[in-house]
């Protein structure tokens, strides 16, 4: 990988981690409603996915995946602060905040929204992958979903349909170990994700998610395989989640400060970088750019309105109105 | 809103106690979790299943302690795989178990909607009463929370119009933990909608083993002018604008159905017979839901007695949206049963 795509991947991760932490500081503050999940920790996993996926494809984000709508929002769409005011539930955000945290949405970057009945697009990128093909675009339909949502039925479903039609499917599962407590060995019959996927047929692997190197790579592949036609292709990254269980941590001691001291894949990606001579100055000066450019994020997602009340009823049918009360 | 949010909230001990405040205290989360612990001494054949209910005790703290008091067997972790939960569940109780599960988020039935409603509601029946389905599905209903369209819908509609279900809904911590014993000992299939709003509100809740009859409703306030029918959050929103309403001379009674299918018709009817004017309340959209059918049969069963017609406070008919005051303007409160109060009391 040349050094200047590195650190345009170590800028990406940057901008994830900034987003998800300035999310943290505004959700304690309480002005951002609902719930939160941040992907701090996956930025590696996020940034690869991110910068291989075209504004003509179609991503399907879970509910951490707020630096992949913001990344491709920042990319192809040139206005990343619309994923940031949606969070607020602004009526500048990408679904005039009817959608907010688990259901931002804009086709025009590839982000065909999140579903918070975890896994259920793994049905729905079936469609957007068979239309690709009907129509013989050379498009990918990507399914990002974590491993407990690998417990849904539509998992199955979805593969094996991918599997005898040649869809152009990637799925992407982010495995960083447990559902909300539940740890992945325990929930499934394979701790390896990938274990499970072999008898579907067609290309699967698994990889280190925290390795932007390996993880650009083999994204890289996976995307050129299905792009010439080749069928599906089912990736695994082996990562871990910075956040417990919302805001309180469960897992022991030594694995956190293990994953957070020496797997974290920014200071890994730092450190390739400072390898190949670039300056601590210049790695400094990336966060500090990213940090800058989410402030001004917030700081437009809070200066935003709230919707038009009559945003309320709007939309709920193409050709009806629904009433007020 | 968080688990951190919905934990047994913390004791403040500090300031010396008034003498009504001695008596317990109980949060709806806790009064909910006593009703399962006494369950699960009283019935052998009883277990707990969903997805983390063991250790973590659930993402509202619902199932918190039963891990440690009876196992791993009979509190059981389970994947992220609602159909197979419900199936589960819908097996052992073919063979006489009896188990209670936990979906997380009612919304989430949907993924299992084909269990409850094809197997579970329809198999006493089409077998010829040769199976029991004496199972509980218990989730966490309702908006109010920013949870946007997939984490605060009302979903007793949905299962409406599918016989064979009982349908129970709680207002207030007695209730829930009577309710719960009750559905529990039910040789029927119980979904038991548990208001996330209402998970904090607390009460004088007896700490012994008791049950509160199921397809009964109760009488929440007494009054003369007009009947207001409400269930879960409804109730308390229904006796803040009944209070109201006696300000301005009105006297409301409200009507807690408590279970929504069967659900009590005498006692409703009796009501309206009595004041002669109705207010049915119900936070799900209005189109084919609770408030639909109370009207109707009110309106078919009271003609007479009927002073006006029935009004009727729901939910808009949209989806739930994600930004707080947008959520405002699709859900019920209490200011729009005030409304409703006086618009019937104008007849
Ligand atoms: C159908 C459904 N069941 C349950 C939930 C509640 N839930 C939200 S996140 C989650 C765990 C998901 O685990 P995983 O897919 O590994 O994602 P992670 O949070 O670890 O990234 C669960 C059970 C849900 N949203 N949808
Ligand atoms: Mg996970």
């Amino acid at each position: 990988m040349e050094t200047s795509t590195l650190l345009g991947l170590y800028r990406d991760m940057w901008l994830i981690r900034a987003f998800e932490q300035g999310l943290e500081r505004e959700f304690e503050k309480g002005n951002v409603p609902g719930m939160l999940h941040t992907g701090l920790g996956q930025e590696a996993t996020q940034a690869a996915l991110a910068w291989h996926l075209k504004s003509t494809d179609a991503f399907f984000p879970d509910h951490r995946c707020h630096g992949i709508n913001a990344l491709a929002q920042h990319r192809h769409g040139g206005n990343g602060e619309r994923i940031m005011a949606e969070l607020f539930g602004k009526a500048t955000g990408v679904c005039s905040g009817k959608g907010g945290s688990l259901h931002s949405a804009d086709p025009a970057v590839g982000n065909f929204g999140d579903n918070a009945v975890e896994g259920s697009y793994m049905a729905t990128v079936l469609g957007v992958a068979l239309a690709a093909k009907m129509r013989g675009q050379p498009n990918v339909a990507c399914a990002i979903i974590g491993d407990g949502t690998v417990g849904r039925g539509e998992f199955h479903e979805s593969l094996n349909m991918a599997a005898i039609w040649d869809l152009p499917v990637l799925y992407a599962c982010v495995n960083n170990g447990y559902a909300i407590s539940m740890p992945v060995g325990e929930g499934h019959a394979s701790a390896d994700i990938v274990d499970m996927v072999q008898g579907y047929g067609f290309e699967s692997r698994q990889l280190d998610g925290n390795d932007i190197v390996e993880a650009w790579t083999v994204v890289g592949e996976a995307v050129e395989h299905i792009r010439s036609g080749a069928g599906p292709y089912f990736l695994e990254f082996k990562t871990w989640r910075w956040q417990g269980i919302f805001a309180g941590e469960f897992r022991p001691e030594a694995e956190v400060k293990y994953w957070k001291e020496e797997r974290d894949p920014i200071m890994l990606a730092g450190e390739t970088l400072a390898g190949r001579g670039v300056a601590p100055n210049d790695l400094e000066a990336v966060e500090q750019e990213m940090t800058g450019l989410i402030e001004e994020w917030i700081a437009f997602a809070l200066e935003s309105p709230e919707p038009d009340p009559a945003k309320a009823t709007a939309d709920v049918y193409v050709g009806w109105e629904v009433d007020s009360r | 809103m968080t688990a951190a949010d919905t934990a047994t909230p913390k004791r403040t001990a500090r300031t010396p106690r008034k003498a009504r405040d001695r008596v317990r205290k109980v949060a709806f989360t806790r009064a909910l979790n006593d009703a399962l612990d006494l369950a699960m001494a009283k019935h052998d054949e009883m277990f707990v299943i969903g997805e983390d209910i063991a250790e973590m005790g659930g993402d509202f703290g619902v199932t918190k302690g039963l891990l440690a008091k009876y196992g791993p067997e009979r509190v059981r972790d389970t994947p992220l795989s609602e159909a197979a939960i419900i199936g589960t569940c819908a097996g052992a109780a073919m063979v006489g178990m009896r188990p209670v599960a936990e979906i997380m988020f009612a919304d989430f039935i949907a993924e299992c909607y084909d269990q409850v409603v094809n197997n579970v509601a329809k198999m006493h029946y089409m077998f010829d009463g040769q199976f029991k389905a004496p199972l509980v599905i218990r989730t966490a209903c309702g908006g109010g929370f920013g949870g946007g369209p997939h984490h605060s819908q009302s979903v007793e509609g949905w299962f409406l119009n599918v016989p064979g279900i009982v349908i129970v809904a709680p207002s207030n911590p007695i209730d829930a933990k009577g309710l719960l014993l009750a559905s529990i000992d039910s040789d029927d299939p119980v979904l038991f909608l548990e208001h996330k709003a209402l998970y904090r509100s607390r009460a004088e809740v007896p700490p012994e083993y008791y049950t509160t009859p199921l397809g009964q409703a109760t009488v929440a306030r007494e009054g003369s002018d007009v009947t207001v029918v409400a269930a879960m959050r409804m109730v308390p929103m229904a006796l803040e604008a009944a209070e109201q309403a006696a300000g301005s001379g009105v006297s409301v009674e409200v009507v807690d159905l408590r279970t929504i299918r069967p659900y009590d018709a005498a006692t409703v009817l009796a009501s309206v017979a009595k004041t002669g004017r109705a207010v049915v309340a119900n936070e799900a959209p209005r189109i084919g839901g609770l408030g639909a059918e109370l009207s109707a049969r009110i309106s078919e069963e009271c003609f007479a007695d009927l002073k006006g017609p029935v009004v009727r406070v729901d939910g808009l008919d949209t989806p739930i949206p994600f930004s707080v005051p947008l959520e405002d303007v699709v859900l019920p409160d209490a200011a729009d049963i005030a409304a409703a109060i006086t618009t019937a009391a104008q007849y």
